[in-house]
């Protein structure tokens, strides 16, 4: 598989939380920081799922 | 009204023009290179209804044919940019007439289907991920237009907390 792929994954991300954090405020100083908190979440969450599967990939 | 036809619209009529703009240019981004990942071919509604095998509980058409292709649930939100999928489901693949817009949004025939997906690489499901990712998130982008931000009052707290002690 073509791992280019994951370079899609950042930039998802940012606008994903970008998008998102621009409708729970107005102000851009608040936007840009609830975008960076939702953007380190993500990824935490996402980085969490790969570790799982490529830990269960060791014993499968 | 106006955030859903074209995402930020409404802010932008309301004044928010950052605001709107970048609604605009990061969904329609999205919506747009999700689609040119998908060789233009992943947002459509397929008539399936009548076949017995998509529909074996023999539900009406416009839920069969939204069960059997449940991403255009959530590209429908992105408006406008995903009615001509409408259109051609109306005219072009339940009439079968030709369409005013060619072949734009049209349900690719199952031989194109098979083929993006055995000769592409994963880029064609990261395609309709993209446009329903967009599609979703113009729902929120729709109720900002429409009831204001989700966290304004602790914004305006966090803005001036004198005021908010002295009301």
């Amino acid at each position: 598989m073509n791992s280019s792929i994951y370079l899609h994954l950042p930039i998802m991300i940012a606008l994903i939380s970008l998008v998102y954090s621009a409708t729970r405020f107005d102000g851009w100083g608040n936007i840009l920081h609830e975008a960076f908190r939702w953007g380190l979440r993500m990824l935490g969450f996402l980085c969490g799922i790969a570790v799982v599967l490529y830990v269960l990939s060791l014993f499968i | 009204m106006l955030s859903y036809l074209i995402p930020g619209l409404g802010q932008i009529y309301q004044g928010k023009i950052g605001k709107g703009l970048l609604f605009l240019v990061c969904l329609y981004g999205m919506f747009f290179y999700g689609m040119s990942l998908g060789s233009w071919k992943n947002v459509y509604l397929p008539d399936t209804a009548r076949d017995k095998n998509l529909n074996p509980w023999n539900l009406p058409a416009p839920l069969a044919n939204g069960y059997n292709r449940l991403h255009f649930a959530g590209q429908f939100w992105i408006g406008v940019a995903a009615w001509p999928a409408i259109y051609q489901y109306w005219t072009v693949d339940r009439e079968h007439k030709n369409g005013v817009v060619g072949s734009f949004e049209r349900t690719p025939s199952e031989e194109d289907l098979n083929r993006l997906q055995r000769e592409g690489d994963k880029s064609w499901d990261l395609g309709w991920v993209y446009t329903v990712i967009a599609g979703v998130l113009n729902i929120l982008v729709i109720y900002d237009a429409y009831a204001g931000p989700a966290l304004a009052e602790a914004e305006r707290m966090r803005l001036t907390p004198q005021e908010s002690t002295t009301a």
